[in-house]
């Protein structure tokens, strides 16, 4: 028995990450790591010292980075996402040829269809290509969601959903995107981008959305070394005493304020809107008004980058009045892309936003139920195609909430049930 | 006085271990009577009690009593590093180990979270710094924070124990505190993360009314110290 319990760290040996901060490859990993509750160190290529002791003299490891040293002290050189999770056994095979619903994407939506199906005892298997909770589950703190009075951060959220679900029996496959849909009769069969193939007889889409990228000249050239989509939870420590600008005017932008004001020297928050009312909630307006460290900038948008090996200073218009920020780390958090890939080659379809028309919306669009082959007309959540869901951020109409999100996948597992029924067999 | 050999950790000139008196007195493992007394002593005071001869066979026993997918809190102890039980937690993907969980979190946004996630684990598996001859357990903290769990906070503790750390009675339990567990701790704390280690707490458990809450593991060969 030890006396002290030091900042509850793990007494077995971590993840070690060698590389360069400014790389986006050793980005993506800590961001799969950190929003996975994976803990790992990270050496950076100029502590020396730590480095020699870590990687054996003789090889040039310089052309290998990042590297990655396994806690059985395998060392993965270059590393990638896939390696990692691979490496950390994080990469499961689905244990059944047919499942009664394939989920594709673990959000709040996904793991709540997940929770309720595999309770209800369906055969649940969900696909998630980076970690559960979706963009919810980088949330530093949700105050606003119910039961919860003093609030819950996203990443626990996403952790007590993901224990749940899977306490049921649902099956999560991690560190994989859908690659593809098709067709097996009345089943689909949903590919994987490691050429898995997971077959179930209906299907529910809460693949939610992707940030909306800025459009600034040479911004995809520093992702990962100083601009980043989302709050970016594992970069937080490491913007102890930067000056850190964030893109946005919603909620998510908002928490990554609050977030990034613990750490940071400063955080300017850039807003394209006049105001944050509009598009922020107050209790978070209230508080970032309240944070002495926290500038939110209205009526302004980023037109430039400065950088040399990361990023530097922001180049800014506001009324069309041009200004210079310095800048170490810049988050964009603004709207939403509906994430279809891997679903768009199947013939779902969707509105002019590209996000997955479903139920009445569908009789009300001109041709989307050309082809619909029953006699009923789609359940609601259901797209064009019969057994083929869609819930959460990427419905088109959908409430842009949590809440919303998983009040969406929790009801779309009744009309599974109607869906299965109508097969025959359940 | 060199303690490597018994310990497991490494001599340290420059911090004092125990004295050779204490470390003669406190290192030596019970006769199997005392064991057997022990033993029935902890169950009169409703703690469970197995009584095992090796590290391995208490790794055994711990995998046999934790539900596949607990929630479980494994608190810094040498004795579960020694015998695997740590890595059994951690590593094996067979639970839900807090302590990763708790250290990936966000200390500034989630201290909250932190705070309720470690005060109450569905289950502790830990150990204890001495054990009496009439079934009290001591376990002395610098922070405090793995005493509430074990006390109620927990819903299931096991305690994993070797059999040098029983004592006659509470006096000598509080000496082997004081005079042998601490100054091999001060050692491990200062190694480990650089600061010193104190008996600013110390539980004693004489008795529990939820008989089966705590199951005792004391096996018949020294570990940790």
């Amino acid at each position: 028995m030890s006396m002290i319990d030091y900042d509850a760290r793990p007494v077995t040996p971590q993840v070690l990450l060698v590389g360069h901060r400014a790389s986006s490859v050793g980005y993506s990993i800590r961001d799969f790591l950190s929003r996975n509750g994976v803990p790992y160190e990270w050496v950076d290529m100029d502590d020396a010292a730590r480095v020699g002791a870590l990687l054996p003299e003789g090889e040039r490891w310089v052309d290998r980075l990042p590297v990655c040293v396994l806690p059985n002290g395998i060392r993965l050189a270059p590393a990638t996402l896939e390696g990692v999770a691979a490496g950390l056994g994080m990469v499961s095979t689905p244990s059944l040829s047919e499942y009664d619903l394939t989920i594709v994407g673990a959000g709040p939506a996904g793991l709540a269809a997940a929770v309720y199906a595999a309770s209800e005892g369906l055969h649940a298997v969900a696909i998630e290509a980076v970690a559960p909770g979706g963009q919810a589950g980088t949330t530093s703190m949700i105050e606003n969601y119910l039961g919860f009075p003093q609030g819950i951060s996203g990443s626990e959220l996403a952790t007590r959903a993901t224990a749940q679900a899977k306490r049921f029996g649902a099956e999560i496959l991690l560190a994989r995107r859908l690659a593809g849909i098709t067709r097996d009769g009345s089943d689909y069969v949903a590919h994987l981008s490691d050429g898995t193939a997971v077959q179930s007889r209906a299907m529910l889409v809460a693949s939610g959305v992707d940030w909306r990228r800025l459009e600034v000249p040479d911004i995809d050239e520093l992702l990962g070394s100083g601009v980043y989509y989302g709050a970016g939870p594992s970069e937080a420590v490491a913007c102890n005493g930067c000056r850190v600008a964030i893109v946005g005017g919603g909620n998510s932008a908002g928490q990554a304020a609050v977030r990034f004001s613990r750490y940071a020297a400063h955080v300017t928050l850039l807003v394209r809107g006049s105001s944050l009312e509009a598009s922020m909630s107050k209790y978070l307006i209230s508080q970032v008004k309240e944070l002495g460290n926290v500038e939110a900038r209205t009526n302004t948008e980023v037109v430039g980058l400065e950088s040399d090996t990361s990023l530097r200073a922001l180049v800014i218009s506001s009324g069309g009045v041009v200004a210079r920020i310095s800048a170490d780390a810049l988050f964009v958090c603004i709207g939403g892309v509906p994430r279809t890939q891997g679903a768009d080659n199947v013939g779902l379809a969707l509105d002019a936003a590209g996000y997955l028309r479903t139920g009445a919306e569908l009789s009300s669009s001109t041709g989307a139920l050309d082809g619909w082959p029953l006699p009923r007309q789609p359940l609601p959540l259901e797209t064009n195609l019969p057994g083929l869901f869609a819930a959460g951020d990427v419905r088109s109409g959908s409430i842009k909430r949590c809440a919303a999100a998983i009040g969406e996948g929790s009801m779309v597992v009744s009309l599974v049930h109607q869906r299965l029924a109508e097969l025959g067999g359940e | 006085m060199d303690t490597s050999s018994t310990t497991g950790l490494p001599a340290d000139p420059l911090v004092a271990g125990p004295s050779n008196e204490a470390a003669a007195e406190f290192s030596r493992v019970a006769s199997a009577e005392q064991i057997r007394g022990v033993a029935g002593a902890l169950e009169g005071n409703g703690i469970t009690c197995i009584v095992l001869d090796s590290g391995e066979e208490a790794r055994e026993a711990v995998r046999s009593i934790l539900p596949v997918g607990a929630e479980v809190y494994n608190n810094t102890s040498r004795t579960l590093e020694v015998i695997g039980v740590a890595e059994d937690i951690e590593r094996s993907g067979q639970y839900q180990p807090l302590r990763p969980r708790l250290y990936q979190m966000d200390r500034e946004m989630q201290g909250r979270e932190m705070r309720q996630l470690s005060a109450s684990p569905e289950w502790v598996v830990g150990s204890v710094h001495a054990l009496t001859e009439e079934g009290s357990l001591l376990i002395a903290s610098a922070s405090g924070s793995q005493l509430g769990p074990i006390a109620s906070g927990a819903g299931h503790v096991i305690l994993v124990v070797g059999a040098q750390k029983i004592v006659r009675d509470f006096d000598t339990g509080l000496r082997r505190i004081y005079d042998y567990c601490f100054p091999l701790e001060d050692r491990r704390a200062r190694q480990a993360y650089g600061v010193s280690s104190g008996v600013n707490n110390v539980l004693v458990i004489n008795k529990v009314i939820a008989p089966g809450r705590i199951t005792a593991i004391l096996v018949n060969e020294p570990l940790g110290f």
